[in-house]
């Protein structure tokens, strides 16, 4: 075959691959990629939605305007409020059920499917049946620690201080199913030649899942960081069904003043410049963890 | 027991939203509603005065686009809708609809990607003024004067829903609000029904005797459902507050009130619980599990279908002696698109939707039309006729000649609205003092509204 030969030959096949990758490309970079860039553009200036001719430079302006925001400064507490305390308890809680459910103990798919259903039922439903459950007056939960005798129960989403913790609750129980799998996947890696080496070695239960388990699944923590900070940092969904970011602004987090200013106040320039705020913290956050990974999982 | 009533209530709920949604039948399916309101057509029509010979005769056809909410299940849009099309046959109607919740924002965007709305329904002044603002919508002032309406007949909220002096809609529907009490509860409890400028104090009282049980069987003296509006309704109707005025403290003494009422006497079931639990203000009337409470005119409809009590209406109670001569509430207001293709034939459908022949359709299902006249007072006298235990006096309540809107029109009003919201939540979990929850409130609605 002569180079030309060769070269058409490869530039057909390029192309082919091409056009396999191309429908999801292009529905990618018409509905993702445009709009993204679009709103960097738009975070430097002002639009009320209206013709895209009203679109004006106002530079740093809606940058400016977090400063004298109240209720950004109090959203953006609450998104690291929030993250706090879903990200490290959820994270440790999937890596114990996991290891639990990697023992050999009877009924073991019965647990696993009970674990992994919170993360597959609707947020819906679940926001509705955790507000009946946490329901101040009438909600089991408030009936039981009645019982048992504690005077003043929370007042779960009703009350300013706890709203936010019963939210974080109810993510954790509903995200723990999935990283759980995740883990489990992992600890399924683990060839068990080494649990024996160390076994032999007299390491008791503590070490072996100091030195083994816990290296081991490491990537798997790194993993799981991310995708769980990320999650948590454009958390929405949640606070819309639920608390609708009462009361007051008590579970207003970042997203969600973002959708207010955008579609309630029509200020897409503002709430890109918060969308853009959010990209930044989350791309540093991710930088920072793909460092760690490097740097933790090199003797693997 | 505690089970049960909660599960009357959710089913009084689900049919409350049914009959709303009915008129009555409820019960028609999607598919088969084109048939139904085709054999409404001819009635409707012959009941108009038959005057479907006066279609306009300039032959051409055209459609008309109109944007609504809510239109596949309130068969009153249907009636309303076929019996235009009956009059002017050159003229068709094409609902175009979106999800009740959403239809605040969602008109708002469309409305910005310049759809060719003809017609466009909205929910209330603030999503209007947001529409006004970005000139969206069309002036009406030559409309109306070409057409010669006498802006009597809407009790005042033509002008009340100008911006910069100018026209943008015509009320559809308006609803004052009104304290609904259970005639029932009241006999049951030897205590006088409540009359027509009520002191805040006299309110407080009568709920506070009224209150008795305990658990799930306790009869609360009052009902304050959730809104914001359930608390400021009262000093807006005497013009004592301004929703975008630069001082909420007006609104103290009301907030003590109720707050005293939910705290100290409990008289009135727990803001925070009924947050928690989504509670909805129609089971819990209909289920006689309180003897008063501060709703919309449109709550008549309901009441018609649901309760089986005798109850009663009167104005709401304040803190200047107020009678029953302002009324307090809110509008559905109907604009023509910026966009439209066709204004002309969508001022046609305004006019008449708005006019006499669509107000009657609306007050026979007890729904008050944004017109008044004799003939609608006369339909809302006779419904005490329907039914045992509906009050006779309520076009006395309906034909109020003061009418104040609830929030002015203003371009930033939705946005300080859900200030307002917050800090009313706020003030009712008992978060903050009412004093400090108001001040906060002031500062901060002035700031968006850049006061």
């Amino acid at each position: 075959m002569s180079e030309a030969k060769k070269g058409s030959y490869r530039r057909k096949k390029t192309l082919i691959a091409y056009s396999f990758i191309a429908p999801n490309f292009i529905g990618f970079f018409i509905l993702t990629f445009l709009p993204i860039i679009f709103s960097f553009v738009l975070s430097v200036c002002e639009w009320d939605a209206g013709n895209t001719s009203q679109i004006t430079f106002v530079g740093l302006d809606n940058f400016m305007r977090m400063a004298k925001d109240s209720t950004f400064k109090i959203s953006f507490k609450n998104t690291i409020y929030y993250t706090v305390g879903v990200v490290p308890a959820t994270l440790i809680l999937s890596l114990l059920l996991a290891m639990l459910m990697n023992c050999q103990i009877k009924g073991r798919t019965f647990f696993r499917s009970v674990v992994f259903f919170p993360y597959v039922a609707s947020l819906v439903a679940v926001g509705v049946v955790w507000n009946a459950l946490f329901h101040p007056d009438n909600g089991p939960v408030n009936q039981l620690l009645m019982a048992i005798g504690i005077q003043n129960p929370p007042r779960w989403a009703a009350d300013i201080k706890w709203a936010m913790p019963t939210l974080i609750l109810l993510s954790i129980w509903k995200n723990v199913g999935y990283y759980t799998v995740v883990y489990l996947a992992a600890l399924q890696g683990v060839p068990s030649e080494l649990y024996e080496a160390a076994k032999m070695d007299g390491a008791n239960g503590l070490q072996r899942f100091r030195y083994i388990t816990w290296p081991m699944v490491t990537p798997s923590t790194f993993f799981v960081a991310i995708m769980l900070t990320i999650y948590t940092f454009k958390v929405f969904d949640l606070m819309y069904i639920t608390t609708q970011g009462g009361p007051g602004r008590a579970t207003n987090v970042l997203v969600y003043h973002l959708y207010n200013q955008a579609f309630i106040s029509l200020k897409f320039g503002y709430a890109s410049a918060i969308a853009m705020v959010l990209f930044v913290i989350i791309l540093v956050i991710t930088l920072f963890q793909f460092q760690f990974e490097k740097k933790f999982t090199s003797y693997l | 027991m505690k089970k049960r009533r909660m599960w009357a209530g959710l089913m009084a709920g689900a049919m409350a939203v049914g009959s709303l949604a009915g008129c009555g039948g409820g019960g028609a399916s999607t598919t088969a509603a084109p048939t139904t309101a085709a054999s409404q057509t001819e009635t409707t029509a012959a009941a108009a005065g038959g005057d479907t010979t006066t279609a306009a005769a300039s032959g051409e056809q055209v459609t008309i686009k109109v944007s609504l909410w809510d239109y596949s299940n309130t068969d009153y849009y249907k009636t309303i809708f076929s019996a235009f099309e009956a009059k002017y046959p050159n003229i068709k109607v094409e609902a175009v609809e979106a999800s009740s919740a959403e239809y605040d924002d969602l008109i708002q965007v469309k409305m910005a990607s310049k759809e060719d709305f003809d017609v466009v329904f909205t929910k209330g002044t603030p999503a209007l003024s947001a529409l006004v603002a970005k000139g969206h919508v069309l002036e009406l002032d030559d409309y109306i004067a070409q057409s010669g309406i006498d802006e009597a007949v809407y009790s005042g909220l033509t002008q009340q829903m100008q911006l910069n002096g100018k026209t943008y809609a015509v009320p559809f529907r308006k609803d004052n609000n009104l304290l609904f009490y259970n005639k029932d509860l009241f006999d049951a409890a030897g205590v006088a029904y409540p009359e027509d400028g009520m002191t805040m104090d006299e309110f407080r009282e009568m709920a506070k005797t009224l209150t008795s049980g305990e658990g799930s069987s306790k009869v609360y003296g009052a009902h304050i459902h959730t809104w914001a509006s359930n608390v400021n309704q009262y000093a807006r109707r005497t013009e004592e507050y301004d929703p975008w005025g630069n001082d909420k403290s007006v609104l103290l003494p009301y907030y003590e009130t109720i707050l005293a009422m939910q705290n100290e006497d409990k008289s009135v079931m727990d803001y925070g619980s009924l947050k928690s639990s989504s509670t909805h203000y129609s089971g819990v009337f209909y289920n006689q599990q309180a003897a008063m409470m501060q709703m919309g005119t449109w709550f008549i409809n309901m009441m018609l279908e649901n309760a089986d009590f005798n109850w009663g209406v009167c104005s709401l109670p304040n803190m200047t002696g107020e009678g029953n001569t302002k009324a307090v509430g809110g509008v559905t207001p109907v604009s023509i698109g910026a966009y439209a293709k066709h204004p002309e034939e969508a001022w046609k459908f305004i006019e008449y939707v708005c006019g006499e022949e669509g107000a009657l359709v609306l007050a026979d299902c007890g729904i008050v039309p944004g017109y008044t006249s004799d003939k609608v007072n006369e339909i809302f006298d006779a419904l005490a006729d329907k039914k045992p235990g509906i009050p006779e006096n309520l076009s006395k309540y309906i034909d109020i000649d003061t009418y104040v809107i609830e929030q002015p029109m203003h371009p930033q009003g939705r946005e300080a609205d859900k200030i307002i919201t917050e800090e009313h939540d706020l003030i009712m979990t008992n978060s903050i003092s009412a004093a400090d929850g108001l001040q906060e409130m002031t500062e901060r609605v002035n700031e968006v509204l850049g006061q």
